[in-house]
């Protein structure tokens, strides 16, 4: 392997459960190739510490291919790191200089408890998806698939506000840690489209108002979030879900 | 190893395309009033469990439903990019049930059921239906209607798909669907459990021990059923494109308990992933295989040629597959197109700094279309490889290299996807049925959620209505404390071997046995070689692995240890399969058996048949069954791609 | 009325009475800057101003009561939403980036709105609860700007409140839902001219009136 190589100094948050408070602890991670993933950057200071007989770093992931929403901490006080759209199980190291000191902490929001060291418990976001992220269809009844057109803009549309992975980055990034973005993003993917409009109404109140009642906090457009969602949802579906809101409460 | 009992699929009689419907009429039904008696369990939450739970709780059953993750929507299906076929013929262009299931009998190189596979195509078309009807925003064209591309080398335009993140959409469609079920309170969600066991009693699947990935709780749930839905063991290779949780645990735990694992060595290999760069790589890449249609494969003809590929010119390079295959080109169907590339990467010719990669050279297609169009097409693929590898595909030709990445193996299941355990039911990719040798693209979510949309609600029913159920009490019942006996002895012993080495260094040796021995081409020396260097890793294994930390506790080096080690169990079966399996088929290439044309021959007069394998115990040869198939409906043909 | 209370408590009915009363607040500026802009010219034109203004009687003091009632909603409302929001992080980060979403202004609103509020009371202080039969506004006016600290002061107060429209003004548009990517750029192009216009408007008074007049 002849690909470049630097070495970093880690600040990773370390806490469990039963502890009351938590600490950042200081590692090396050295020799560290710039093609790796930020998630094989943290493998590889595991591995080291697992020799070592400590106890590695618990941090979530699974498809390590940006798409499952399961990875995310705040690096250097951005939520998924600094690059653009982009998850941190596709960060690159490339994107780190030799020398560089990185800061690692998790999602910090009351609606998401701290578990261990980087992974918090983001149940949340699925209470807020039960109280009405979906269409009320049973398997069994549904008519072909073309017998209703559907004009290739809204399917743009909703498809974005679907592209969501769930991840909390809008949460972790807002300065209010408000869910608005996560929300909107599935209300205004449903609102779109016609199947989804029977249900839009009653859609928008309650995954409101179980979103309030899960602790975040409240919107108040600063748009961080618009700025570190990794799968560029726009503010825009929050406006839209401002208005289903409106309509739901007023209609 | 001689068969012993012929399995029973329990196929329908009756014309083909009749089967299914007879087989509904005859299936007995769970009155209305009492469904809500009922708990089944649904262990995973990837299409294949997410749409059975939901559509259980649908019918009104209550069902407690696990996975790994933090949430259900985070199941690997949702990596899945292509697209998912189904035989709706929008393309008006000769598509039919028939068609689907001929081209899918034939790609999976005859080694799949007729019964099944029918019924699968014919699923396919409520599928897409009730998925438009979930929100799901496929592609549509300019008239509204939904948008259709050709996949995966078939002559048709049946793959639906919603840009490159089909398997999301869907998934997040059923995951939609089920937490409408949790929020009725027919569903209850278990996330963050793994599956270690499955309990029977009077050798019925009655319930499983999961142990709590948060607290370290080992703990047991009862039912009258158990569905496993829990996906495909691709990492038993370590590097493979499957999501970092996929495991053979929780199959591997039924087979122990008598459920029988059939085909075990079918891997697919999937020719167009971005290369390995490192010892310390975690995963690989998939990249659309529509990339083929436009990119062009080459290898420098000079071994060890380490010229960047602007410097070699024209008459230097060896389009490979253009040259073998003619008239399919770049464009041959999976295995062939890996086999080979891995063929020129063995001769020395493979490019990149590790010498394990092909180029796939966009240069030709955009000179002829421009760039603009590639991008069109392309685009946010080409980001992705630039993404990862910092380099630019529109300037420097891409850099791919098989990977493992299906797995057509799985538990048996017959006609009802009931495995040899009564009441224990298999779907998705967990299960071995519908895909024979080898796998079409785009035909795994339509696999998953044909089972569990369609097949499972209407066979379980069967079950239940038909059985007489004992009382079983999780906390009461004896086979749930022995369980939990051996669970936690096993996390137990796991912390305790306190030896010299990590989890992953042993994953990693593994995966590399099996990719040399058991992976794109097979031998059987090697395999035998495969099968002693698996049993010293694994008596290493359970000597000298270090676990950190403890048991009551979030633990992620001992869930990954449980995993390895049912993989190093696992990875001697696979081995034992292909050496079983005395022909090539498939994915299953044994260089003994090839045609002068350097294709897999397969051997139907000896091999075709379901290979079967029961658990014996411990270190014992597990033992082999056979089920026969039969073929009435279609002729067997020898692929041919020249 | 039990679902109007509940939907004002939601944090999108929070948001909506800040977006309401913030507009409303938004254009009692615009009128107030159009009357004052009267004191470029002269001390005739104003003072017929405030004549006119004082003229309409009763309306003035629904006016006056409208205001306050929103003040007293946006005020409150405020405060709470920044209690929240502080309560929903309650560990904070250790190092905390801006992603480029955030600005001075949305940054600083509660700020930013607490020093309004006290502006405001020196500024009705200074103005209205003054006895008007012992002098006219304008002398009022004349007096309060001789003193250098008061030109410093409302100076200061006044690009405070164009900080603080810079966020409000295309924030409340966001936030009763019109927002598109057509445009959205204008609204906001506006809510930075409405912010400059209040600084330059109101920001010139003091030191038109303390050095120039
Ligand atoms: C990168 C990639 C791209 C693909 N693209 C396509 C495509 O375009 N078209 C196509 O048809 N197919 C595609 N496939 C294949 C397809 O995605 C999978 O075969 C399919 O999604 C499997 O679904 P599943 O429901 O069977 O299992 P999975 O989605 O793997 O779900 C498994 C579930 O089981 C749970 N689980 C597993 N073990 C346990 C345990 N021990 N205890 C508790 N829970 C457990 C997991 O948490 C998870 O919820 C692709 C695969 C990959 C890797
Ligand atoms: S909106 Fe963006 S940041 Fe928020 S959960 Fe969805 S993908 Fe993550
Ligand atoms: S691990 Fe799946 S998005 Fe990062």
């Amino acid at each position: 392997m002849i690909s470049k190589t630097i070495n970093l100094t880690l600040k990773v948050w370390r806490q469990n459960r039963s502890d009351k408070i938590g600490r950042l602890e200081t590692y090396p991670a050295k020799d560290i190739s710039v093609d790796m993933s930020f998630l094989e950057m943290l493998d590889v200071v595991n591995e080291d510490l697992t020799r070592q007989k400590k106890e590695p770093i618990a941090f979530d992931h699974d498809c390590r291919e940006g798409i499952c929403g399961m990875c995310g901490a705040v690096v250097n006080g951005r939520a998924h790191g600094h690059e653009k759209e982009t998850t941190l199980c596709q960060l690159h190291m490339r994107h780190f200089s030799d020398g560089d000191t990185i800061v690692i902490e998790p999602w910090r929001a009351r609606a998401f408890p701290l578990i261990k060291d980087l992974v918090v418990d983001r149940s949340a976001l699925d209470k807020v998806i039960a109280a009405g992220g979906y269409i009320s269809v049973n398997a069994g009844g549904a008519p072909d698939a073309n017998s209703l057109p559907i004009s290739r803009d809204v399917a743009e549309k909703a498809f974005n506000a679907a592209a969501c992975i769930g991840c909390g980055a809008c949460v972790a990034a807002c300065p209010n840690a408000s869910a608005m973005l996560f929300v909107s993003a599935k209300v205004s993917h449903l609102a779109a489209l016609p199947q989804g409009k029977p249900e839009a109404a009653r859609r928008a109140m309650a995954m409101v108002r179980q979103m309030d009642a899960c602790g975040f906090g409240n919107c108040s457009n600063e748009t961080e979030c618009e700025a570190e969602c990794p799968k560029g949802i726009s503010i825009i579906e929050i406006a839209r879900l401002n208005r289903e809101y409106f309509k739901s409460e007023f209609a | 190893m001689s068969s012993e009992v012929k399995l029973d699929a329990k196929i329908p009689d009756g014309p083909l395309a009749e089967k299914w419907d007879r087989h509904q009429f005859n299936l007995k039904l769970v009155n209305p009033a009492n469904k809500k008696k009922f708990q089944i369990i649904v262990v995973g939450t990837g299409l294949a469990g997410a749409s059975a739970a939901a559509t259980l709780a649908e019918l009104g059953y209550n069902v407690k439903n696990f996975c790994i993750q933090d949430s259900p929507r985070r199941a690997h299906s949702i990596a899945a990019q292509g697209g998912i076929n189904a035989a709706k013929n929008y393309a008006n262009d000769g598509d039919s049930v028939w068609r689907l299931f001929y081209d899918t009998i034939k790609g999976g190189d005859f080694r799949a059921r007729e019964g099944n596979v029918y019924r699968l195509a014919q699923l396919s078309c409520n599928i897409i239906d009730h998925c438009v009807a979930q929100g799901i925003p496929f592609a549509r064209d300019y008239g509204g209607l939904l948008d259709n591309r050709s996949f995966g080398g078939a002559q048709v335009s049946r793959t639906f798909y919603a840009k490159g993140q089909t398997g999301q959409q869907l998934l997040l469609g059923a995951y939609s669907a089920l937490m409408r079920q949790v929020a009725t309170g027919k569903v209850t969600l278990f996330p963050r459990r793994e599956m270690l066991d499955l309990v029977t009693v009077d050798g019925k699947a009655r319930g499983i021990v999961t142990r709590n990935l948060i607290t370290g709780d080992i703990e047991t749930y009862d039912a009258h059923a158990v569905v496993l839905a829990t996906g495909g063991y691709g990492n038993v290779f370590n590097l493979s494109t499957n999501a970092m949780a996929s495991n053979v645990t929780a199959a591997f735990r039924a087979y122990k308990k008598g459920a029988y694992f059939a085909n075990p060595c079918f891997t697919q290999i999937h020719p167009t992933c971005i290369p390995v760069h490192g010892t310390y790589q975690s995963k690989l890449t998939l990249m659309s295989e529509s990339l083929r249609n436009d990119g062009r494969v080459w290898v420098p003809k000079k071994p060890g040629d380490k010229r960047r590929p602007a410097e070699i010119p024209e008459s230097e390079r060896d389009y490979f597959l253009e040259n073998k295959y003619p008239s399919f080109g770049n464009l041959v169907p999976r295995d062939v197109a890996s086999r080979n590339a891995k063929e020129q990467c063995d001769k020395g010719k493979g490019v990149g700094e590790t010498g394990l990669a092909v180029y796939l050279d966009f240069a030709d297609a955009i000179a002829r279309d421009g760039e603009d169009v590639i991008a069109g097409k392309y685009g946010n693929l080409f980001e992705m490889y630039e993404k990862i590898t910092g380099e630019n595909p529109y300037k420097t030709p891409m850099m791919i290299y098989p990977a493992v990445h299906y797995t057509m193996g799985g538990l048996w299941v017959d006609y009802n996807l009931m495995s040899t355990i009564d009441g224990l039911f298999v779907l998705g990719e967990a299960n071995f049925s519908d895909h024979g040798a080898n796998r079409l693209g785009a035909s795994a979510l339509m696999q998953g959620l044909a089972d569990g949309y369609f097949v499972i609600p209407y066979t379980i029913g069967g079950y239940l209505a038909g059985t007489e159920f004992a009382d079983v009490n999780a906390a009461k019942t004896p086979e749930f404390a022995e369980s939990v006996d051996a669970v936690q002895r096993r996390v137990d012993k796991f912390l305790s071997i306190n030896g010299n080495r990590t989890v992953s260094e042993f994953h990693r040796e593994l995966g590399l046995i099996l990719w040399e021995h058991c992976g794109m081409s097979r031998n059987e020396e090697g395999l035998v070689k495969a099968k002693t260097l698996i049993q010293n890793l694994r008596r290493e294994f359970w000597e000298n692995v270090y676990i950190p930390g403890t048991g009551q506790d979030l633990n992620q080096s001992l869930e990954n240890a449980g995993r390895v080690a049912d993989y190093l169990e696992f990875g001697e079966l696979m081995v034992n399969d292909a050496l079983e399996r005395k022909e090539s088929c498939g994915c299953h290439f044994n260089t003994a058996y090839q045609t002068d044309e350097n294709e897999a021959k397969r051997d139907d007069e000896n091999f075709c048949h379901v290979a079967a394998w029961e658990y014996t115990g411990d270190d014992e040869t597990p033992r082999f069954h056979k089920e026969p198939l039969v073929f009435e409906n279609v002729e067997l043909s020898q692929r041919s791609y020249k | 009325m039990n679902w109007f209370i509940e939907m004002l408590r939601s944090s999108i009915g929070k948001k909506l009475m800040m977006a309401i009363t913030g507009l409303a607040f938004i254009l009692f500026l615009l009128i107030h800057l159009i009357g004052n802009l009267t004191l470029y010219g002269g001390k005739e034109l104003f003072l017929s101003y405030v004549d006119h203004l004082h003229a309409l009687g009763p309306l003035i003091r629904v006016a006056e009561i409208g205001l306050l009632t929103f003040a007293i909603i946006h005020v409150s409302t405020g405060l709470i939403l920044f209690w929240q929001n502080l309560q929903a992080r309650p560990v904070r980060y250790q190092v905390d980036k801006r992603a480029g979403g955030r600005t001075i202004g949305s940054a600083t609103m509660p700020y930013t709105g607490v020093l309004i509020l006290g502006f405001v009371v020196v500024h009705l202080l200074n103005f209205h609860f003054i006895d008007h039969t012992q002098q006219t506004v304008f002398q009022a006016v004349d007096a309060t700007f001789a003193m250098l600290p008061y030109v410093v002061f409302y100076t200061v107060a006044v690009i405070v409140v164009a900080i603080h429209v810079s966020h409000g003004f295309w924030s409340l548009f966001q936030t009763i839902g019109a927002n598109h990517i057509k445009y959205m750029p204008a609204i906001k192009g506006l809510g930075v001219i409405i912010s400059l216009l209040v600084a330059a408007g109101f920001g010139f008074i003091p030191v038109y009136v303390s050095f120039i007049m």
